[in-house]
């Protein structure tokens, strides 16, 4: 049904006259207030009979500079040159209307890009009456389109000039819509091979016949994103491992437009893992043979030590043996200097005599194997204390013991050792005018640890010099103040390692030390 | 008659002349006949002959004190061969050496010895040891109540 207000002929307004009267005034103050539109009217020949708000806003020209004047003024010479104002009023009256964008001047000589209708204008008989004219400034909307596209333009220019990673468009149905350089280095086919083609086609038969490239298709749709490292197929029929990343991409209206497509390569960066994993087990192996060559060399050095300090005590025997029968068998004839010097021969052989021992069982705790048990250290301090009886009264010295005491896994010898040296280190450094005090507790830690603690009154020890005493043969003081062969603590350290434990101390020089030794806790249950 | 006869294998020089000297200067010394041997070889030898079956027997010992670390033959391999000999399967072998290590101890009693002995530096604790072990063993064998073996 035809509008009635519609000439179908030329698609024109059409006017009827009953009606232009009472809405004309209306009409005028509507559109003369518009300025963001210059909306404007032109007599059959293109003169000027009208002018709005917008029109002087865009334009310049004030209604009674322009009105009566030919809207040729608004083109450049060149387009007024070629007709171009006759022609576009011509395309309006044959057609009912004209639209197009392009360049219009401004009464200062400035240019603006305008978007311009004219629609021709013409009463109920039919008669073309003029133009209704409405121009729109879009030279901010054309500059952020050609940003737009330039930006788009390189970006385009990016994707293709990709190398490493085929980057490419499908549609919504999984055909090829774009491909680049990457694409076509990874995979073999130039864009004229691959557009069109269906992603089916990067897929191996397996793939294809377990229907992979709808499923990943469908994933994507429906979560986003798919993505995977598999193998893919190269025109040339070789297969790649491929590193796939499947994006479907939404408009506005959440209408899905196509999916972007980036893979990568992985066969290099494969080859790179198995390197790397391959030099690991080589360097494990390396790791492996050198330890074993190591603890092959401790047990060497091990069992010379012991064959060193048993090779020692021969000629020993002989030195002490003959010493004393020298001053046994001839004490008689003997003068007393004589004897004395036998005194001084006797006396250093003993003191190699110890340090030989200690070397012996220092040098044992590093042979054999050691087996862990439940160790009551109440029986073990009551051994010990027994032992060195004597040697504690000589010194006059006390032990106390804080009850209750913790129970570790240990080895029942080994940790004697431990106990013994410590507790003959915490009364050896004690002044002469001083009464030894030693102290024995334990603290468990967490329940897996056991720490024994041995701790005296003597003299201290300097921070500098707490982690060295624990070396062999290491002594802070000379033969004449405290006695000793340096080895102790050394075994205490060593004993210690061997039972899955530690030692160290904690001390300042004056306030006496208190040394702990680390030890696996016993299990609840007895074993 | 002469008292009981101790036979010392004993390579080492210094550590023979300290056991003869100690053993000489024991209460029972006078009357212990002391035959010292240097090596395995020389030990073996000797018990051959001494033997029952041998052409020495009135020079059987009555106890043997042997070192371990022998040149040629060692003291495990010269208890083993005593212990598989008749006649010599009582006899009280005592060893005496100057190492402690477990294994040399475990091998020793295996092999058939009847005590074991840690060479000591302290020549009075070298003297109270064999005075105390001869006595031990030499009134057993005198007895003739020997390990059985």
């Amino acid at each position: 049904m035809k509008d009635e207000q519609t000439d179908a002929g030329t698609g024109g307004a059409v006017l009827p006259d009953r009606r232009l009267k009472e809405r004309e005034e209306g009409l005028r103050l509507l559109v003369e207030s518009v300025s963001d539109y210059a909306i404007f009217m032109l007599d059959p020949a293109g003169f000027i009979m009208s002018w709005n708000a917008g029109a002087e806003r865009m334009k310049g020209w004030r209604a009674h500079e322009i009105i009566g004047q030919h809207f040729s003024r608004f083109y450049s010479a060149e387009d007024v040159a070629a007709g171009k104002p006759v022609m576009e009023l011509r395309i309006a009256t044959a057609e009912g209307r004209y639209e197009e964008e392009g360049w219009r001047f401004r009464k200062d000589g400035t240019q603006f890009f305008a978007h311009v209708s004219i629609t021709a204008v013409r009463d109920a008989a039919g008669t073309l009456r003029g133009f209704g004219k409405v121009t729109r400034d879009i030279t901010e909307r054309m500059r952020t389109d050609m940003a737009l596209r330039e930006s788009e333009e390189r970006f385009r220019l990016l994707v293709e000039s990709v190398g490493d990673y085929a980057i490419y468009m499908l549609d919504p149905e999984g055909y090829v819509a774009s491909w680049n350089t990457g694409a076509e280095r990874l995979k073999g086919w130039r864009a004229d091979e691959a557009i069109g083609q269906h992603v089916s086609l990067f897929h191996t038969p397996e793939g294809r016949a377990a229907r992979k490239p709808q499923i990943e298709l469908q994933i994507a749709r429906e979560q986003g994103v798919f993505r995977e490292e598999a193998e893919r197929l190269r025109k040339d029929g070789s297969i790649f491992m491929a590193d796939v990343t499947l994006t479907a991409l939404f408009d506005e209206q959440r209408r899905l437009r196509g999916f972007a497509k980036v893979t990568r390569d992985m066969t290099e960066r494969k080859r790179a893992e198995d390197a790397v994993r391959e030099l690991n087990r080589d360097l494990e192996l390396r790791v492996a043979a050198r330890t074993a060559e190591l603890s092959e060399r401790n047990a060497e050095l091990n069992a010379f030590a012991y064959s060193i300090a048993h090779d020692l005590r021969a000629p020993l025997r002989g030195i002490i043996g003959f010493a004393d029968a020298l001053a046994e068998d001839f004490a008689d004839i003997l003068p007393a200097e004589a004897t004395g010097y036998l005194g001084r021969i006797t006396a250093a052989a003993g003191r190699m005599n110890d340090l030989i021992e200690d070397l012996l069982a220092y040098s044992r705790l590093g042979q054999g194997e050691i087996s862990p048990v439940r160790v009551d250290l109440e029986p073990l301090l009551r051994d010990i204390l027994e032992n060195m009886r004597t040697r504690l009264d000589e010194r006059n010295a006390e032990v106390e013991i804080i009850r209750p005491l913790a129970t570790p896994r240990a080895h029942y010898a080994t940790l004697q050792q431990v106990v013994v040296n410590l507790i003959e280190n915490a009364v050896k450094f004690v002044p002469p005018d001083r009464r030894p005090h030693v102290r024995i507790h334990t603290e468990t830690h967490g329940g897996a640890w056991v720490r024994l603690w041995v701790e005296d009154n003597g003299i201290g020890i300097a921070p500098e010099h707490q982690t060295r005493i624990f070396n062999i043969f290491e002594r802070l003081h000379g033969q004449g103040s405290y006695e000793g062969t340096g080895v102790g603590l050394a075994v205490v350290r060593r004993a210690s390692e061997r039972l899955g434990g530690k030692a160290g101390v904690e001390s300042e020089p004056g306030s006496g030390s208190r040394f702990w030794v680390d030890l696996p806790a016993a299990s609840e249950r007895s074993e | 008659m002469s008292g009981p006869c101790i036979l010392l294998v004993e390579d080492e020089p210094d550590d023979a002349a300290l056991i003869q000297r100690a053993i000489s200067k024991l209460p029972q010394g006078q009357s212990l006949v002391l035959r010292h041997l240097w090596n395995g070889d020389e030990a073996v030898a000797y018990l051959a002959e001494a033997g029952p079956s041998g052409s020495a027997r009135d020079s059987l010992p009555d106890l043997m004190l042997i070192d371990l670390k022998l040149p040629r033959r060692s003291g495990f391999e010269v208890i083993e061969w005593v212990r598989g000999r008749d006649g010599l399967r009582r006899l009280p072998i005592v060893v005496l050496t100057s190492s402690a290590q477990q294994v040399d101890i475990d091998g020793a009693y295996d092999a058939g010895a009847n005590a074991y002995l840690v060479k000591p530096s302290s020549p009075r604790e070298l003297a109270a040891m064999l005075e105390t072990t001869l006595s031990f063993w030499l009134h057993f064998a005198a007895r003739g109540a020997i390990r059985p073996s």
